[in-house]
């Protein structure tokens, strides 16, 4: 193997090898408890002397993030559309392919739809990853909460039971406006995030607040689209006033928190005159 | 938390229920006996929480499983709390007192290894309890959480309770008879699990003493 080699070209020559551990399933490491090495890492530079022990370890069927996202997006999209339109073996024979009375009801379709169709368009054309795949047994766990969360909270709000909000009219409209606005800041800062990696480069930078209104979160939070996010979800509570949608609200709310402040330690690292107004996904407090 | 409610348990229907008015003068200071037990294993139990944190990052010998662990304890909660204080109908039945048992007997002697161990003074019977007592307990444990669950289905099916119905202004339903039957279904995974962990444990922990000694 050349000096000048790097990862990625090991990775391709083990495959070849091995025709079964393809590149994205192979990780190269230093030390067997070590991190995986990246793919631009030269081995010269690499702390090793004429010979180099490198450390191999299966990661497993891998699957590509976008591939991930299609699936784990489309399956809650067309779940809602069974309960909405009353699919006979949701609520039985006698109120199959009924509407319901309440407009909101029509309106969290829309919501609910627009959202997950909006999250498909970013996947495709926006969405810019440093890793290309994961472990394929997780995405048998993440359809498995994401589209039951689905069906649950699709059966509450689309139910012949359905009760409308306490506030009514007013109630809604907040919610619709405040639903909007967390959409469209969400969809800002995925494009400005992808902005900071227009030519295909993996090098992690600092975001920083544009001329867009909404990307102005930036100067509080390191993770605004979580922010963002969680604005949706809890719009999307108040619009139905269904607890369903509230416990999944909760739980989004826990899990981008844990991301966020992962995210947040890994700037923190990575960068010495990060911002330090930054807090990891809600300003000034979490 | 499981002692306490295991504790908290006899307190309330263990022995107390199936003697109801015999006697006040030592049902009285049975009480008293019990509510101070159950302190102190509370206090107890906190102290030795937290030394026993300190003492397994110490020793590595026997990493816990956070997952399985977490499902034990979630367990003895749900069956003190959810089921047997909360269905009065099913405190007198056999199966309560099957798992009370196995409980009870569990508890002191993990209890006595946790102190044993932070006292850095393990006396080797105490751990070949710990580690192989369990092999009949934690079936006899099992048996009576399930035969209680079972025996408190029609009650729960007749008073509806912790059950909320459609419509109402939260848009939300539960069926704690159906919640009930889930659980015990949940058992035929998750007991298997924590047995067959168990038995490596024992594999583990009761070959490294004899390591030990013969390295001695």
């Amino acid at each position: 193997v050349e000096p000048n080699a790097t990862i990625r070209e090991i990775r391709l020559m083990f495959h070849k090898l091995y025709p079964r551990w393809y590149p994205a399933r192979q990780s190269i490491k230093l030390d067997p408890k070590g991190k995986s090495l990246r793919d631009e890492e030269i081995l010269q530079h690499l702390p090793v002397g004429t010979t180099a022990t490198l450390y191999f370890k299966d990661l497993g069927p891998q699957i590509g993030w976008t591939t991930v996202f299609l699936i784990e997006y489309t399956g809650p999209l067309f779940i809602y559309f069974l309960f909405y339109f009353r699919m006979p073996f949701v609520y039985g024979l006698d109120e199959r392919f009924t509407s319901s009375p309440h407009p909101v009801v029509n309106l969290a379709c829309i919501c609910h739809s627009f959202h997950y169709i909006k999250r498909l368009i970013e996947t495709v054309f926006v969405h810019r990853f440093s890793h290309g795949t994961m472990p394929l047994r997780n995405i048998v766990k993440n359809c498995f909460y994401y589209w039951g969360f689905a069906a649950w909270l699709a059966y509450y709000i689309n139910h012949p039971l359905y009760t409308p909000p306490s506030y009514g009219k007013k109630q809604i409209n907040f919610a619709v406006i405040m639903f909007l606005l967390c959409e469209a800041g969400n969809f800002s800062i995925h494009v400005a995030l992808s902005d900071l990696r227009r030519n295909g480069s993996k090098i992690r930078k600092i975001p920083y607040p544009t001329k867009n209104p909404f990307t102005w979160l930036f100067f509080f939070v390191s993770c605004p689209n979580y922010t963002y996010e969680v604005g949706t979800w809890i719009s999307f509570t108040i619009m139905t006033q269904c607890v369903p949608v509230g416990l999944f609200t909760l739980l989004c709310f826990i899990q981008m928190t844990i991301w966020a402040k992962d995210k947040h330690c890994t700037y923190l690292r990575e960068f010495k005159d990060y911002p330090s107004l930054r807090m990891p996904i809600i300003p000034f407090l979490l | 938390m499981a002692a306490s409610g295991s504790g908290g348990n006899r307190a309330d229907n263990g022995y107390g229920s199936q003697q109801p008015r015999r006697r006040k003068g030592p049902g009285a200071l049975a009480t008293a006996y019990l509510v101070i037990y159950n302190v102190v294993m509370t206090a107890g139990w906190l102290v030795i929480a937290v030394g026993l944190v300190r003492a397994y990052l110490a020793k590595g010998i026997v990493p816990s499983s956070v997952v399985l662990t977490a499902f034990q304890v979630m367990s003895r909660v749900f069956l003190t709390w959810a089921v047997t204080h909360s269905v009065k109908e099913v405190q007198t039945e056999d199966s309560v007192l099957l798992f009370v048992m196995a409980w009870t007997i569990t508890e002191i002697i993990r209890y006595s290894f946790y102190t044993f161990s932070l006292l850095n003074h393990l006396p080797y019977l105490i751990k070949w309890a710990r580690y192989t007592l369990f092999i009949v307990l934690y079936p006899m444990g099992v048996s009576g959480e399930l035969l209680t669950i079972y025996a408190a289905l029609p009650f729960v099916r007749q008073s509806g309770l912790y059950s909320i119905s459609l419509p109402n202004k939260y848009n939300f339903s539960f069926d704690y008879y159906t919640f009930l039957i889930l659980v015990m279904i949940s058992y035929i995974p998750i007991f298997p699990q924590l047995y067959f962990h168990m038995l490596h444990q024992r594999r583990k922990v009761l070959s490294h003493t004899e390591e030990h000694k013969k390295s001695e």
